[in-house]
C-alpha cells in the first residue's frame, strides 16, 4: 500500500519545484564591477521575489566555495550579494550558485562562468573643460575616476540650441572644428573599456553636462523665448479675432456678397402685377385667353324652366276602387313634387 | 683520488642538465612595455579580435561538456604575464597541422599565435614550433568552407582551440592593464 504513496512523492516534489520556479524566480544572476571599486550581483527586485535566497561563489582552481558577506536587501527579500575590492579577482573564472529555499525545499539557480574583467563599468567622466583654441575651434578634455586612463574609450555627445538631434563622437580629447558664437552647446561624455583591457558593452553613465555659449546668447534666448510666448499667446489671437470682425463687417456691408451667403427666399409677387394692376383681376386677359375661346364657353340658346310637382295625396272610398288595386293617388304616402327643366 | 673527483663532477653536471628548468623564459622583450603596447594595440589586438569574432561563429554546444578547466596552459599566472602568453601561444601552433579542424582558422590562430611570440620576441623551447609561422604568412589559395559548413563542424581540438584563443585573449588584456598603468 506504500506504492501509491512512494509514487505522489515524485509528483509532490515536481510541482513543489514548478512552484519555487514559477513564483518569481529570477532569470538569472547579473554581476556589475563598479568602477573596480566594488561589484554587485542581482537577482532579481523585492517585487517579484518571494523565497529565501543564498549566494555562494568560488574562483576557478583558485578558492574554496564562500557563501556572501553583504547581501542586498529590498522588501525584506534578499535581492542580490555586495563584493568589496579584496573579494574580486579579475581574470580569474568567476561561479556563482543562488539557492532559492522556501518551505525547507532547496531549488539550485546556477549562473554562467565569468570573467570580471569583461563585467567592468568605470564611473562616468568628471572635470569636463572647454577651452577655446585658435580660429573658432573649440576643445573638450575631462578626467575619469577610473584608474587606468589607458584601458578606456570615450564618446561626446553635444547638441546646439539649434539643432534638434544629438552628435555623438568617440574620442580621448574632443576638438570642435568650428563653432558658431550665435549657438548655445551642451556637450556630455561617458566612457567605457576599452578592447584592450577586456571585453565589455557596459559603458558608464553620462557624465555632468557642461555648455558653451556666451552670457548674452544665454540671456537673449531666455528673452527671444519670451517674446515668442507673447506672440504665440497674445498677438496671434487678438491679431486673428480683429481680422475675423473686419471681415464679418465687411461682409455684412458688401450686399453682393451677403446675398450669396444668405440668398432671400424668392417672392413672386412683381410676376402678378399686371394681373392686378393693368388687368383688374380679369385672369382671362391677363393670361391672354383669345376671345373667340371665350364666347365657345358662353351658352348659344335659352331654355325656359318647366316647373313639376306631384299632386298631394287623397286616400278614396272602398266602392270605387277594388281592394289590391292602387288608385293613381296611392303609390305611396310621399308627397313628392320636382322641378324638372 | 683525481679520477674520484671527475667521476663526481660527470654526475653532478648531467644532474644539472636534468634539473634545470625546461619552461625557462625565452622571451627578449622583458622590460620594454611601451613597445609591446604599441605594437599589441595598433596590430595584435586587431588579430585577435578577429579570431575571438570567428571563434564565436562557431557552434559551442558540444565543447560545453569538456572544459579544459585544470589544464595549465590556460592560466594566466600573476606577474608571469609574458610567460603564460608564451606558453598559450606555443601551445596553439600545435592546431595548425590538425586535419579536422577549417583550415583558414587554424592559420588565422596561428598567425596570432606567431604575432604574440613576435611581439613579445619569444621562442617555443626544444620543439621550435615557431617553425610554422614561416608557413603561415604563405597565402591561402584554396577554396574556404562556407561558414554554414563550419558551424556543424566540431571536435574536441577545437573545443580546445577556442579555448585557448579565449584564454589568450584574457591574458592580453591582463598584461594591458598592468602595463597601462
Amino acid at each position: 500500500m506504500a506504492v501509491p504513496g512512494a509514487s505522489l512523492v515524485p509528483i509532490l516534489l515536481l510541482g513543489l519545484g514548478i512552484r519555487l520556479a514559477a513564483a518569481h524566480s529570477p532569470a538569472g544572476v547579473e554581476c556589475i564591477l563598479f568602477n573596480e571599486e566594488y561589484m554587485t550581483c542581482t537577482w532579481g527586485s523585492g517585487q517579484t521575489l518571494t523565497a529565501n535566497y543564498s549566494l555562494y561563489y568560488w574562483y576557478e582552481n583558485r578558492s574554496p566555495v564562500a557563501e556572501c558577506k553583504q547581501y542586498l536587501w529590498e522588501r525584506g527579500v534578499r535581492t542580490g550579494c555586495r563584493f568589496e575590492q579584496s573579494e574580486i579577482i579579475q581574470f580569474q573564472p568567476f561561479h556563482v550558485r543562488v539557492n532559492a529555499s522556501q518551505d525547507g525545499r532547496i531549488l539550485e539557480i546556477p549562473s554562467n562562468r565569468m570573467e570580471l574583467q569583461n563585467l567592468v563599468k568605470p564611473e562616468a567622466p568628471v572635470n569636463l573643460t572647454i577651452r577655446n583654441m585658435s580660429s573658432n575651434q573649440l576643445q573638450l578634455t575631462w578626467s575619469s575616476p577610473y584608474p587606468k586612463a589607458h584601458c578606456l574609450e570615450h564618446v561626446v555627445k553635444y547638441k546646439s540650441n539649434k539643432d534638434t538631434s544629438w552628435m555623438e563622437v568617440k574620442g580621448d580629447i574632443f576638438s570642435f572644428p568650428s563653432v558658431d558664437y550665435e549657438k548655445f552647446y551642451t556637450f556630455y561624455v561617458r566612457s567605457k573599456i576599452n578592447n584592450y583591457c577586456g571585453s565589455t558593452q557596459l559603458w558608464s553613465e553620462w557624465s555632468v553636462p557642461v555648455f558653451w555659449g556666451s552670457n548674452t546668447t544665454s540671456k537673449g534666448m531666455a528673452e527671444e523665448q519670451l517674446q515668442w510666448f507673447w506672440i504665440h499667446t497674445v498677438l496671434i489671437p487678438i491679431a486673428s479675432c480683429l481680422l475675423l470682425l473686419v471681415l464679418v463687417v465687411l461682409l455684412v456691408r458688401m450686399e453682393r456678397v451677403w446675398v450669396i451667403i444668405m440668398p432671400r427666399i424668392p417672392n413672386p409677387n412683381k410676376n402678378f402685377d399686371d394681373l392686378f394692376i393693368t388687368h383688374n383681376g380679369d385672369f382671362q386677359e391677363w393670361v391672354g385667353v383669345p376671345k373667340d375661346v371665350v364666347e365657345s364657353f358662353k351658352p348659344n340658346y335659352s331654355e325656359s324652366i318647366c316647373h313639376v310637382s306631384e299632386l298631394p295625396y287623397e286616400p278614396l272610398q272602398d266602392s270605387i276602387h277594388p281592394p289590391g288595386v292602387p288608385g293613381p293617388q296611392e303609390h305611396g304616402p310621399y308627397k313628392n313634387s320636382y322641378v324638372g327643366a | 683520488m683525481s679520477h674520484a673527483f671527475f667521476r663526481s663532477i660527470f654526475r653532478v653536471l648531467p644532474l644539472l642538465l636534468v634539473l634545470s628548468p625546461v619552461n625557462s623564459s625565452s622571451c627578449t622583450m622583458g622590460n620594454k612595455t611601451t613597445e609591446i603596447r604599441v605594437k599589441y594595440e595598433n596590430i595584435l589586438s586587431h588579430d585577435i579580435e578577429e579570431l575571438v569574432n570567428i571563434s564565436a561563429e562557431y557552434r559551442d554546444r558540444c565543447c560545453k561538456n569538456k572544459r579544459h578547466e585544470h589544464n595549465k596552459v590556460f592560466f594566466c599566472n600573476d606577474t608571469q604575464e609574458i610567460e603564460s602568453l608564451q606558453s598559450m601561444a606555443c601551445n596553439m601552433l600545435k592546431f595548425f597541422n590538425k586535419q579536422k579542424i577549417n583550415k583558414e582558422f587554424r592559420r588565422k590562430a596561428a598567425l596570432v599565435s606567431c604575432g604574440t611570440l613576435q611581439v613579445l620576441q619569444c621562442k617555443c623551447g626544444r620543439h621550435k614550433k615557431e617553425k610554422v609561422c614561416m608557413q603561415v604568412n604563405a597565402p591561402n589559395n584554396e577554396d574556404t568552407e562556407t561558414v554554414e559548413q563550419l558551424k556543424k563542424k566540431c571536435n574536441q581540438e577545437f573545443c580546445e582551440l577556442k579555448e585557448n584563443i579565449s584564454s589568450l585573449r584574457s591574458c592580453w588584456n591582463k598584461f594591458e592593464k598592468i602595463i597601462s598603468r
